[in-house]
């Protein structure tokens, strides 16, 4: 599903984020991304959908290379990967359902498609009694399940989440990767950046470690250290 | 892909009321420039019909006073004729000439009362050879310190003098137009600028989720689009309005001579689309340079 060949990055000021990576997550997969602050993790995930092009290497997205990939059909590829953010990127002036329903709206989904998908995908996350609440009147969880549920409503193929309970107490965080887990489950390839400690060593995937712009470690059931 | 559209039309109208003070700023200084780009047409095409209608008009008059005695007449006559630098010649008699009068004050019942056709000159219609002004004028000069000659008078000259003057007040309207149509398009650029960093959130969103950057483009385009051709719109009723003033005061003047100022509804036709048009082209350029600098940075 997801193949980096050699790939290094470097951004300009010559701060080198990733150096001759090379890695193969097959469908269905769910990969932690482990390492301290700097190290290339949220590189590493720009570099799947194209919000950074690799300096070398190439990187393959369900068998197409995406680095030949012309730049209007990188919208295409976006459709196929779910993004998750620490901070959530929820748009503050629409409700749940609202904010759900605008990632389909911009790809231009039919309204009877959101009409159906939307509600289905709030019960799914746990969010179905708080539709029409905005976002500043969630809890940090409750505002991550909705990204979550924005991110999957369009079931894309992979889902990438940047450190998603960066910013959670650790009970929230439990309930967070469950709902990860649950959607892994689906069939959905997760690759998920953090330095929780706790989490990488209870749930036992696959660990790709990095240090320093460099793949140190890839242990299939693996702990953070 | 189908840009669905009422999306848009939602969208374009919560970024047009979003900010409105600088909504408004922007389409004021379009209406602005835009109405000085129309009054600059108008004049334009007042001249242009002051031209078609005067074009021929590079003739002298010599008036005979009214004392003038026959033999006297005959020898202005025959200095015509005689004159290498004429080439054609008419007597006006007084009759012609009263008629002529009674069509240009036909407005004025109370002038022509007063008027008798005995009590107007004749004149000599003259046709020069070179129709330029300079020569006209001193040919004019030979003929009028002959006997039983009034005065002349250079019909041409008039035209000349209001011609260039036009020429020139349309044309320093047409430079301000211009600049100012620069300034407006600025301005939209940088009023797009402003929405899309108040819209940065959901273009960011919009990005991640793959939405395509015609489908983002759109509503600030359009944004940018309607905000030209409002201003285009409010220049144009401006151009309509100045246009019925120089109407009216044409008529209460009953002063034929600048009838071709005044545009009938045939001419502001597409003085108005022209408007609209340019309204149009500042807010696609203006918004499109501040699209494409924006998405693509
Ligand atoms: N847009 C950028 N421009 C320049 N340097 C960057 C940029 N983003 C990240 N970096 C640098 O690249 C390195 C890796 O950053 P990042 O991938 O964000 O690591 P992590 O997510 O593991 O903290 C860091 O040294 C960081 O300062
Ligand atoms: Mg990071």
């Amino acid at each position: 599903m997801i193949k980096l060949e050699n790939v290094t990055k470097e951004y300009p000021g010559s701060t080198v984020a990733l150096r001759d990576a090379s890695a193969d997550i097959d469908k269905g997969e769910f990969v932690f991304l482990v390492g301290p602050s700097g190290s290339g993790k949220s590189t590493f995930l720009r570099l799947l959908n194209k919000q950074e092009d690799p300096d070398e290497g190439r990187i393959f997205v369900a068998g197409k290379d995406i680095g030949q990939l012309s730049s209007w059909k990188v919208p295409m590829l976006r459709r196929n990967i779910g993004c998750v953010f620490q901070d959530f990127k929820l748009l503050p002036n629409r409700t749940v359902s609202e904010n759900v329903s605008f990632a389909l709206e911009v790809i231009g989904r039919p309204r009877h498609v959101i009409k159906n998908q939307v509600p289905a995908i709030c019960d799914l996350v746990g969010l179905g009694d708080k539709v029409d609440k905005y976002p500043e009147q969630l809890s940090g969880g409750e505002q991550q399940r909705v990204s979550i549920a924005r991110a999957f409503v369009n079931r894309p193929l992979i889902l990438l989440a940047d450190e998603p309970t960066g910013n959670l107490d650790p009970q929230t965080a439990i309930g967070i990767m469950r709902l990860l887990d649950r959607i892994n489950k689906t069939g959905t390839t997760v690759v998920m950046a953090t330095h929780d400690r706790g989490i990488v060593d209870t749930m036992r995937r696959r660990v790709i470690e990095l240090s320093e712009a460099n793949i140190v470690r890839d242990q299939a059931r693996g702990v953070y250290e | 892909m189908a840009l669905r559209v009422d999306y848009i039309a939602k969208e374009t109208a919560n970024n047009l009321v979003r900010n409105p003070s600088l909504t408004i700023a922007t389409v004021l200084t379009v209406a602005v420039s835009l109405a000085l780009l129309g009054a600059a047409l108008v004049i334009q095409r007042g001249v242009d019909g002051l031209n078609t209608r005067f074009k021929d008009d590079v003739e002298f008059i010599v008036w005979l006073s009214p004392e003038a005695t026959e033999e006297q007449r005959q020898s202005v006559d025959g200095a015509l004729a005689d004159s290498p630098q004429v080439r054609d010649h008419r007597f006006v008699n007084t009759e012609e000439t009263y008629a002529e009068f009674e069509e240009f004050w036909k407005d004025s019942p109370e002038v022509l009362e007063a008027v008798s056709p005995e009590q107007l000159p004749t004149s000599y219609r003259v046709v020069p050879e070179i129709p330029d002004l300079a020569v006209v004028q001193s040919l004019g000069q030979e003929f009028e310190g002959l006997p039983g000659v009034r005065n002349v008078d250079y019909a041409g000259e008039y035209i000349k003098r209001l011609n260039d003057f036009t020429r020139v007040a349309s044309n320093i309207m047409l430079g301000a137009a211009l600049a100012s149509a620069a300034a407006s398009a600025l301005l939209m650029y940088n009023s797009i600028r402003t929405a899309l960093f108040a819209r940065r959130r959901e273009i960011e969103v919009m990005r991640l989720v793959g939405a395509t950057n015609t489908f983002i483009r759109v509503p600030f385009m359009l944004e940018g689009m309607v905000q030209g051709v409002v201003g285009a719109a409010i220049s144009t009723l401006a151009v309509f309005g100045l246009n019925r003033v120089i109407r009216n005061l044409l008529d209460q003047t009953s002063f034929r001579l600048f009838d071709s100022f005044a545009l009938d509804s045939a001419q502001l036709f597409p003085v108005a689309m022209t408007l609209l048009g340019a309204g149009a082209i500042i807010g696609f350029v203006g918004s499109g340079i501040a699209v494409t600098r924006y998405l693509d940075a």
